[in-house]
């Protein structure tokens, strides 16, 4: 059984939860993600999947010596689920199923990262911005983290003073300029791109969680400048271990066919953007 | 108190297949046994029912495939499936190191089909049963297309008892007028045990978008909300056929599963149950085995059908 630390509201409809639960913190790699029991009624009767946000110490320290023993989830109040999640309280258990499905995966030589998250897609990707910076060996080593958080509003621009203390360079963009440059994420890093063309001699990947236009739009500029892409994925979810077939998005992986299905908990969540079959994807509807 | 220490048994076996308790992951919910299989141990259940498996691999429906209702959950997955073969040589070997009877599920879109598959099954160790699918409700061929005319079920069950040497089930939909009729029709033709129910046919809409919920439009509808419709479609059939019944709908706890073998069910499935808790079988099972002891009962089987409807003495 894991057990609630705090559960903080962030911003207006954005909530925190860190959960001490060694067994799932100690395994737990970024892009996986828990199934959360919100109730122990049946109702709402399904679980709720959630990034792992943040692995962590109870008492925070990102850097702390040891084995982790929490970790965080980050969520939106989006239904009866979240909800329910948001009124429990600091001491209460969690009923938890995970880690699940395949995390981001980084090669060695990464020099560069490029963190794309809108909205509350920023969940996976904390964690993945804490992989990266507590690599090891000499700071110079290190990758290089840009951070660029976009979001409707200001107050859909998430942590981002964390991602600062990591080390990481942080941009913002709001669709409608209450915070950082006015417009999409993607102009953000389009923007980035025209002054910075990516080079062949610096190795640089993009990772990207949020609203599907969002992932497809990422897709496409990673395509023109020949980059990898790897982008974590949400869906409706009921088993979160590839038996219910629930969560399925349609990928390019056969070579034989035109497209075929694949679970978003099982072979996902993280798929490389151009697995994704974007011309017959449908508009998301989460689990709220 | 010596009752109580009695040697209790859960051991059941229906029409052949011999399990150590009753309690068995229902088709379609469980995959093919690695996928929960890799997370927690799969030895307490008493039998494993894999997915609905068809002669060539399908690709199954368009997303979204699935959403939550009060108390249950539309599906419409569309039997997606790699195929009878790649059953055989990929999933099956596999299945074995469970140690537990394995039960096929079997689906076609022609009655040439589902011979087929019963026939590319025979011979190949490991498993216990069939249990032949006339009642997913999400595909246009097959499935239910068989399963609401009793004569059809006649021909479907007739054709696969000709092709296959094994226990047969015959998955049963609860989207007819008259269950008992399609039972007895099954039962003639020479099904060994009756499982039932299968998902009722529901929909759901988002009316900010008046779209439907699901890609499919309609889906099936499985979890708790279903519960007393299975147990009164279980009742009924228990009544009027001779052969072994499975109950199948909602369960999510051993009084659950207890209502079931109460109203004749020899044994039950769980599905939709397995995702709010994953580790519900075992909880059954541990369930099950406390009230045969509560009740100084020594065996599971004397429990089958002893649903008291008599009139009670008035005092």
């Amino acid at each position: 059984m894991a057990r609630i630390i705090f559960n903080r509201r962030i911003a207006t409809t954005y909530y925190r939860m860190r959960i001490l639960c060694p067994e799932i913190a100690v395994r737990a790699k970024p892009g996986q993600f828990v199934m959360v029991r919100v109730t122990e009624t049946l109702d709402p009767l399904l679980r709720r999947p959630f990034a792992i946000h943040r692995i962590c110490t109870e008492s925070d320290g990102a850097h702390s010596p040891g084995p982790p023993s929490c970790f965080e989830i980050l969520y939106h109040l989006a239904g009866k689920g979240t909800l329910i999640l948001s009124r429990k309280r600091r001491g209460e258990a969690l009923d938890i199923f995970g880690p699940l499905g395949n995390g981001f995966h980084v090669e060695r030589t990464l020099k560069t990262a490029l963190l794309i998250a809108g909205g509350i897609g920023v969940a996976p990707l904390f964690s993945l911005a804490q992989a990266l910076k507590a690599k090891r060996g000499t700071p110079a080593a290190l990758p290089q983290v840009f951070v660029f958080l976009g979001g409707k509003t200001g107050h859909d621009v998430l942590c981002r003073s964390d991602f600062k203390r990591l080390g990481t360079t942080v941009a913002v963009s709001t669709e409608d300029g209450t915070s950082g440059t006015p417009g999409l994420v993607t102009d953000l890093l389009r923007t980035f791109f025209s002054r910075r063309p990516p080079s062949a001699a610096i190795p640089l990947a993009l990772f990207g969680c949020g609203p599907l236009p969002m992932l497809q739009a990422l897709s496409e500029i990673s395509r023109e400048h020949a980059l990898p892409c790897q982008i974590s994925l949400e869906s409706t979810m009921a088993c979160g271990v590839g038996a219910c077939l629930g969560c399925t998005i349609p990928t390019r992986s056969l070579p034989s066919k035109d497209f075929s299905y694949q679970r978003v908990c099982r072979e996902g969540p993280v798929f490389p953007s151009t697995a994704i079959a974007w011309n017959r994807l449908p508009s998301p509807v989460p689990n709220g | 108190m010596k009752e109580l220490h009695k040697k209790i048994s859960l051991a059941v076996e229906v029409a052949g297949i011999s399990m150590k308790n009753p309690v068995m992951a229902a088709s379609g919910t469980f995959g093919y046994g690695e996928e929960y299989g890799e997370h927690l141990s799969l030895h307490h259940l008493g039998a494993l029912i894999t997915k609905g498996i068809s002669l060539n691999p399908q690709p199954g429906n368009p997303p979204p495939r699935l959403v939550e209702t009060t108390g249950g959950m539309l599906n419409a997955i569309g039997l997606q499936n790699i195929g009878v073969r790649a059953l055989i040589e990929e999933k099956i070997p596999n299945l074995r190191k469970y140690g537990i009877p394995l039960i096929v599920n079997i689906f076609g879109t022609t009655l040439k089909e589902y011979e087929e598959v019963a026939k590319t099954l025979e011979g190949v160790g490991g498993i216990a049963g069939l249990e032949i699918n006339i009642s997913c409700p999400n595909i246009k061929k097959g499935g239910l297309a068989f399963g609401t005319d009793p004569s059809d079920v006649f021909k479907v069950v007739s054709a696969v008892r000709k092709s296959s040497s094994r226990p047969i089930m015959v998955k049963l939909s609860p989207n007819v007028t008259d269950i008992t009729s399609i039972a007895r029709s099954a039962e003639e033709a020479g099904a060994d045990i009756l499982s039932l129910i299968n998902t009722l046919i529901g929909m759901a809409v988002n009316p900010e978008t008046r779209t439907p919920r699901l890609a499919n439009i309609t889906g099936g509808l499985s979890g708790p909300a279903i519960k007393p419709i299975a147990l009164r479609m279980v009742w009924e059939v228990y009544n009027a056929v001779s052969i072994p019944v499975v109950g199948v709908g909602g369960i999510c706890s051993a009084g659950d599963a207890l209502e079931f073998i109460i109203a004749g069910a020899s044994a039950v499935q769980v599905g939709t149950g397995h995702f709010v808790n994953p580790h519900l079988t075992a909880e059954i099972v541990a369930g099950l085995e406390k009230y045969l002891r509560a009740n100084q009962l020594t065996s599971l089987t004397a429990l089958v059908g002893t649903l008291e409807t008599a009139a009670r003495k008035s005092s």
